[in-house]
């Protein structure tokens, strides 16, 4: 078989030309087979573990050596918007905890004039500091604040678009960035529903409303319900039969946002008008 | 196929590039991702410990302001966090001690806030047109700096 | 700070996804139209597109290697672009691109080296000193030219080709899903996006290869195959009917269907978008070219060559425009909106420096036509004038 390569190509380079292909031809052959069959079943194992040598995987989170047990919490939030007079404290609250950057929000508040003819929705440097006073140009008949923060959400849109798995949800149900494997793409900025999410200007990553988890988790409420003078902002442990919030969200008539998008968001409305998207 | 000897060539090097990626992969990704989910799960124990709370809260303020504390819980202020008007307990309590003045706004802005008459308030809110509020009241003056404590006492501040 | 009407989230005032967005599925756009003008012919035996053929999957190849540049440069963390290799999460249609994209960069490599391995061995032996080693390295060492091993390449290629241009396609048709699937933003949730994505990514394609061969053509001082513009300009125009024909559909549907977005997404298109969407897009970009290509097709067999390349030409580069609007007026276009549904915020003006400016932009897509001239000057675009008989079609 190979004497003939050289004939039929004559006018072709004879470097072109293969050497005779003896016994030890076919057992490289063979044996080239044999360790790529072998290397091929090593690379599939391999490249299916996730992290080598890595922690057990069973331990709630009790790396901060608290004794806090993720698995016996799981949040909810409340806002009463019939409460709420706009004064702002919990927008800077929320910054002063959190070290939020100027023109950034974690939190906001929306004021709505409403009319039957007309509405007007205006939150003026998200309400951190307050509201001025305004003309309709309609007749008023209604109006209100409304608070807003991230949902976290039950079936996220966020986390479902974050290439990376940056954004993820813990077991006492509070949705969270991990600064360092995120990319800054702001593909879930994109994907959230209720403008929650921005990009840090500092740190170049993802950010949002964490629920304050570093208070949450030791006792404490977040910053926005603590320092909330009339009580519109209200937060609660699903898993406690006698919580507040959860009896509110049990036998009130309560609200979401945006709820055609199922996202099940946990930040649930008292006093909630159509207006409010 | 002495004649594909080429394509051989190639797919070998193709595959050892895929190797490559495929075994480096695992040495990268990070110890504890996927434990409980497709994250890092080490996040969760960091952003608990992100930073020391800031806030303490309204009680916090009673062991070393026990009166005005009082007086706050007593009067029509109750439900206004100590906080509001002076700045998160951090800013001036380090290790349970003082480290700094403890930050006092007095100005007339931060009564505006909440008590300024405008659209979106509860009707029943305590709220006034201030230049109307001080007129009534036989104050003079113009608005500015801490006209609202002329008369108000913060702690209690209903007449 | 910009500038609102109406009601905006405050979050929601940022344009996040910049000019390099706008880029990104204009580049891959490109590589998915030249693989698909370049399968017509390798994978649909379509012959009279063999001049522009080896043309196209270079250019393909070029615009490949510039594709994931402009999502680096627009990362907060570019350093971190690569956990999208190591970590994917494959919910997320983003996370697809790692896998997509060096996939199909490995089809696209392979199937270059096949087409252009016997130019490869022959420059190798014609060269001396480093570039011979390097030829040498290129061709894995092998120098089988004989008539079996180039209808092996053949067989490779039509292979390649098969596996490819499904892929080609899924490489840009997932930028569309990226953007159709957010349910979000109403101006992008539909799910004709990726269709309507990789239409016009056949246009774009179609239109640089026309713009490219007629250039190429005349800087080598020789005529462009007249049959080869009939068929890129008969390709071309029915792309664009079907692209053209999906985009109004889906304002058309949303018009009659008057659901909430529908009062903000007018209101976008009229105020922001006015100059984009309804002058570049529409009219300037769709409807003229859509006249030019009808004569030149319906009018084919009166017309002289010189009237035809310069009808055509001039389509292509309208067409240029009209996927560069239809971009811009998608990524930018979905951003000026807010969630509320209330508000727009003032049009976007992209920095002429920094790393997502309109010069890096110029340069991204400058830097691919560099690559081919390179291209050809180390292996050559069109076929050696001598292997042309006896190739086997490669």
């Amino acid at each position: 078989m190979s004497k003939r390569d050289e004939s039929v190509s004559p006018n072709r380079s004879p470097s072109a030309a293969a050497p005779a292909e003896g016994p030890s031809e076919i057992a490289r052959r063979r044996f080239l087979a044999t360790v790529l069959r072998l290397s091929g079943g090593a690379i599939v194992l391999l490249a299916g573990v996730p992290g080598a040598g890595g922690a057990t995987g069973e331990a709630p989170a009790r790396a901060s050596g608290e004794g806090y047990d993720w698995s016996e919490h799981r949040y909810a939030y409340l806002i009463d918007t019939q409460r709420c007079i706009g004064c702002g404290s919990c927008v800077r609250a929320c910054a002063a905890e959190n070290g939020v950057p100027d023109g950034f929000f974690r939190t906001w508040v929306e004021r709505y004039v409403v009319g039957l003819e007309d509405s007007h929705v205006d939150s003026p440097n998200g309400g951190k500091d307050g509201f001025p006073p305004i003309q309709a140009s309609f007749v008023a008949t209604k109006h209100f604040f409304v608070p807003k923060m991230c949902n976290h959400c039950r079936e996220t849109p966020c986390i479902q678009v974050c290439p990376v798995g940056a954004s993820y949800r813990t077991k006492d149900g509070v949705v969270m960035v991990d600064g360092e494997r995120c990319i800054g793409c702001a593909y879930c900025v994109q994907a959230c529903p209720y403008g929650s999410r921005f990009i840090n200007p500092v740190t170049h990553t993802a950010e949002k409303c964490t629920w304050c988890y570093h208070r949450i988790t030791k006792g404490l409420r977040p910053a926005c319900v603590e320092v909330c003078p009339t009580g519109t902002r209200m937060f609660g442990d699903m898993k406690r039969e006698d919580d507040p919030v959860r009896q509110a969200i049990e036998h009130d008539r309560v609200a979401i946002l945006q709820g055609h998008l199922l996202t099940e968001p946990q930040c649930f409305y008292l006093n909630l008008d159509r207006e409010v998207r | 196929m002495e004649h594909a000897r080429h394509v051989f060539r190639a797919l070998l090097l193709l595959a050892a590039v895929m190797a490559a990626i495929s075994l480096g992969r695992g040495f990268l990704v990070p110890r504890s991702f996927g434990l409980h989910g497709p994250y890092r799960f080490d996040n969760v124990a960091e952003q608990m410990a992100v930073r020391p709370p800031r806030h303490g809260g309204a009680a916090s303020c009673t062991p070393c302001h026990a009166a005005n504390a009082g007086k706050r819980l007593a009067g029509a202020h109750r439900t206004v966090s100590c906080e509001i008007c002076h700045a998160p307990l951090a800013l001036h309590v380090a290790d349970g001690r003082r480290s700094a003045a403890m930050p006092i706004d007095a100005s007339f802005t931060l009564c505006a806030r909440c008590h300024r008459k405008i659209l979106g308030r509860p009707e029943r809110f305590p709220q006034v047109v201030l230049e109307q509020h001080l007129r009534e009241q036989g104050a003079q003056g113009p608005i500015q700096g801490r006209v609202c404590l002329d008369c108000h006492d913060p702690h209690s501040p209903k007449l | 700070m910009p500038e609102i009407t109406g009601f905006a989230f405050p979050n929601d005032t940022h344009i996040h996804w910049s000019l390099m967005i706008v880029m990104y599925p204009y580049v891959t756009g490109f590589v998915a139209g030249s693989f698909i003008v370049t399968s017509l012919y390798h994978l649909f035996g379509r012959q009279e597109l063999k001049p522009v053929a080896r043309l196209a999957m270079a250019a393909s190849f070029a615009f490949l290697l510039v594709a994931s540049l402009p999502l680096q440069l627009h990362l907060g963390h570019p350093e971190r672009g690569w956990f999208v290799m190591v970590t994917p999460h494959f919910t997320s249609a983003m996370a697809g691109f790692g896998i997509l994209y060096s996939g199909y960069l490995a089809v696209l490599i392979l199937e270059v080296w096949f087409v252009w391995r016997a130019a490869i061995i022959e420059r190798a032996r014609r060269s001396r000193g480093a570039l011979r080693a390097l030829y040498k390295a290129l061709a894995l060492w092998t120098y089988d030219t004989s008539g079996e091993a180039l209808a092996v390449d053949h067989r490779a290629i039509g292979i390649l080709a098969g596996v490819g241009l499904p892929m080609a396609c899924m490489l840009h048709g997932y930028v569309g899903f990226i953007f159709g699937a957010i349910k979000a933003n109403p101006w992008w949730s539909t799910p004709l996006m990726p269709v309507i994505f990789l239409l016009s990514a056949a246009v774009s394609g179609i239109a640089l290869l026309m713009v490219l061969y007629q250039a190429r053509s005349a800087l080598l001082r020789r005529p462009a195959d007249p049959p080869c513009i009939s068929a890129l300009a008969r390709q071309l125009w029915f792309f664009l009917i079907l692209t053209l024909t999906l985009e109004l559909l889906e304002i058309v549907m949303m018009a009659y269907e008057r659901s909430e977005e529908w009062l903000i997404v007018s209101d976008l298109l009229s105020t922001r978008l006015q100059f984009s969407y309804l002058t570049m897009q529409l009219i300037v970009g769709g409807l003229i070219p859509l006249i030019l290509l009808a004569v030149v097709v319906l009018l084919d067999r009166y017309l002289h060559a010189r009237v035809r390349n310069v009808l055509t030409t001039s389509a292509a580069l309208l067409c240029l425009l009209q996927v560069f609007s239809m971009r811009w007026n998608i990524v930018i276009g979905g951003q000026l909106m807010s969630k509320s549904l209330r508000g727009l915020r003032s049009p976007y003006e992209p920095e002429l420096y920094g790393r997502e400016g309109i010069l890096a932009a110029i340069a991204l897509f400058l830097v691919p036509f560099v690559i081919l001239w390179l291209f050809d000057r180390l292996l050559g675009i069109d076929e050696p004038p001598g292997d042309r008989a006896a190739s086997a079609g490669a």
